[in-house]
């Protein structure tokens, strides 16, 4: 607390000796400070007067250096249009500027406005600027039992170059608080302590503040979170963050007992906090929340059409200094988030992590496009360091192209969205199936390759030469069975034909049909000729030739049989003989049919087996 | 410039992946089922490489794109 209070003092000291600056001044300066967290955001309302005589372009703002290094964000805006024709604020580009002839240990930012303010004209400017790891712990240690308190340091007066005529400063806090710095007119209400009003400060008034408070927020900082943001076009976008959380808060000291944090949790356990919330888009899906040693179970997850909240619980309660890490995971929509605009794509999504005021200390982002992108861009609403790099994920040939993102210091306020620009050729999505396809294609090749080879090393052995020549019977006699089916098949046709002749009675048909199934038969015998010749001639069908030969002796006298039976048949209708007597006629040949039939079959099956 | 504005989605829906996946994977498999049989009974000299190199073409298509919407469905967003 003295070391606090000595700095303070140095600074004010210096300031004492700081020259005036610029003709502008300040009527009113309105300051909010919301500790209510354990980020820290000052809302200053300016009115801006120009009392000198020439246009003036920028207004500057001043913060102590040990402020200026905890700023996280900072916006000014001003509310264009006047009187009842307000319109929407507008932001205004702010830059750090180093002007000349300044006190040190000073941090200077430059509003620049966008068009003059001449003499006379005023102006309000809204300066919201948002630090963290500004609420310092005090005590840094505390034991499980003890509720946390934390101490903020500032200036009552206004820091400014300029002259301020009235100002005041609320400080908003959770409602208890232990002390704070009294000054006169200064005084505490319900969650509020009020300064002010001053009127009419010098340039650079200074007077140290210090507020000691309750604070039992989650203090919870990611010190590294990974976002990862791999868009498919085959309509997902997928989000995987890696936390790495800390408990920023006074650090726990002594021992931690589970049995006295779940009897009383907030009585012993008033600085933990057991749990944070997620807001994910409205459609997200395939949520998931686990660490290194698998799925965590403790999480909910409900939802509206707006939004939906994702509740995880670490697997203790964190307490100040203690870590956690995890990673959570979810599916998003590609309609949602993936637009075209003049043959260009670009994704546009939020920047920040999705959980309730967390502090990140280093936020890298990374954008995985997908293979064959080409010509990206990154437009990000502040200063990111960014560079690419490739990923090698599944069915990738050359990786994928990574935009990665990286800030340091990340607040709430920086959840804006941003957005990537990339060409992309649709063609590309056949990418993936055709690498699957090839890889089924080689898988065939492979066997057929291996079907086709001839993997036996010694060409000229006997058993070699034997299982070739048993090939060779093998398909002849293949052939030959091929042949005496189709032989069959005809003989199917033919008794077809024979019934429709007794059903219709058209003889003329029943003839072309005869005629027909003649000369293919006398084909099919023409090519059986060589194939039994083959048979014969070869050393090893001794054993199935006889059979062979057997089977075509039986086909063939089955076909004489059947010709017979047909042209009996069909005589008998040209000469208009009765039913009975074709019947009688018939009878024998047809009983012998059948039996040449069944020989034929069990032959058949016979020289199949062997 | 809002006008020419339009969101991307995926060339199929998402909601066909298991429907497609289903049928494309049964479709593979019988052609490859096919394939095998024809491999393993057609003897040596009577096969033809045109006729084999055509079904294993098919088949791969087929479970290509089966196995690409199997992944899909099952959530691996490739």
């Amino acid at each position: 607390m003295r070391e606090i209070r000595l700095d303070l003092l140095l600074l004010s000291l210096a300031l004492l000796f700081a020259p005036a600056f610029s003709d502008l001044l300040l009527s009113k300066v309105d300051r909010r400070i919301d500790l209510t967290s354990h980020v820290v955001r000052i809302t200053s309302t300016l009115k801006v007067e120009n009392a000198g005589t020439d246009p003036v372009s920028e207004v500057l703002l001043a913060f102590p250096d040990t402020q200026a290094k905890n700023i996280a964000y900072l916006t000014a805006s001003t509310i264009e249009g006047k009187g009842k024709t307000k319109s929407s604020s507008v932001s205004l580009p702010i830059q750090v500027v180093h002007p000349d002839g300044m006190p040190p240990s000073l941090t200077w930012h430059s509003v620049s406005l966008l068009k003059g303010l001449s003499k006379g004209e005023s102006l309000t400017l809204d300066v919201l600027a948002v630090f963290t790891h500004t609420l310092r712990p005090f005590p840094e240690k505390i034991t499980q039992a003890e509720i946390q308190r934390v101490a903020f340091q500032e200036s009552a007066y206004y820091l400014s170059p300029y002259v301020v005529k009235v100002q005041s400063l609320t400080v908003k806090h959770s409602g208890q608080f232990e002390s704070y710095t009294k000054l006169e007119n200064s005084r505490a209400s319900g969650s509020e302590i009020k300064y002010g009003p001053y009127e009419n400060l010098p340039s650079f008034s200074f007077s140290p503040i210090v507020i000691h408070l309750v604070n039992n927020q989650p203090f919870a900082v990611a010190q590294e979170l990974v976002r990862e943001i791999e868009i498919s076009h085959w309509g997902n976008v997928q989000v995987t963050e890696h936390y790495n959380l800390i408990h920023g808060g006074a650090h726990i000291t002594g021992e931690f007992s589970r049995l006295d944090y779940q009897a009383r949790p907030h009585v012993r356990g008033a600085s933990a906090f057991r749990n944070l919330v997620a807001k994910l888009p409205p459609r997200a899906h395939s949520i998931y929340y686990r660490d290194e040693i698998g799925n965590i179970s403790t999480s909910n997850l409900w939802g509206d059409s707006t939004k939906k909240l994702l509740e995880i619980e670490p697997r203790y309660p964190m307490f100040g200094g203690w870590r956690t890490s995890f990673t959570i995971g979810y599916g998003l929509p590609l309609q949602d988030f993936l637009f075209q605009s003049r043959g260009i794509r670009f994704l546009n999504i939020t920047f920040g992590c999705p959980i309730n005021e967390v502090v990140i200390e280093n936020l890298i982002v990374k954008v995985v496009l997908p293979e064959g992108s080409r010509d990206i861009s990154v437009s990000v609403p502040f200063a990111v360091k960014q560079w690419e790099e490739t990923k090698i994920s599944h069915l990738d040939m050359v990786g994928r192209p990574v935009v990665v993102l990286e800030k340091t210091n990340v607040v709430p306020e920086h959840n804006q969205h941003f957005q990537v620009n990339y060409k992309f050729n649709n063609l590309s999505l056949l990418r993936e199936p055709l690498m699957l396809i090839s890889g089924f294609f080689l898988l065939f090749v492979a066997c057929v390759i291996y079907v086709h080879s001839d993997l036996t090393i010694s060409k000229s052995s006997t058993a070699y030469l034997a299982k070739l020549q048993w090939d060779e019977v093998q398909a002849t006699v293949q052939q030959v069975l091929n042949i005496i089916n189709r032989c069959l098949t005809i003989h199917g046709k033919l008794e077809a034909s024979l019934r429709d002749l007794s059903r219709t009675g058209d003889v003329q048909a029943c003839k072309s049909a005869r005629k027909s199934a003649d000369s293919s038969l006398k084909e099919l015998s023409k090519e059986l000729r060589p194939v039994l010749i083959l048979l014969q001639s070869s050393s090893q069908a001794v054993q199935i030739l006889p059979k062979v030969e057997e089977l075509v002796a039986k086909e063939r006298e089955l076909q004489e049989k059947l010709m017979l039976k047909h042209s009996t048949v069909v005589d008998c209708y040209e000469k208009k003989s009765g039913g009975r007597e074709v019947e009688n006629r018939v009878a024998s040949i047809q009983q012998k049919i059948t039996a040449l039939r069944q020989e034929v079959d069990d032959l058949l099956e016979i020289i199949d087996e062997i | 410039m809002a006008q020419s504005v339009k969101p991307i989605s995926s060339p199929v829906p998402d909601a066909w992946y298991p429907t497609l996946a289903v049928f494309m994977l049964a479709i593979g498999l019988v052609v490859t089922a096919s394939f095998f049989i024809y491999e393993a009974t057609s003897s040596r000299r009577h096969r033809s490489l045109a006729k084999e190199l055509i079904t294993g073409a098919v088949a791969s298509v087929f479970l290509g794109f089966g196995s690409l919407f199997l992944l899909l469905a099952s959530g691996v967003y490739v």
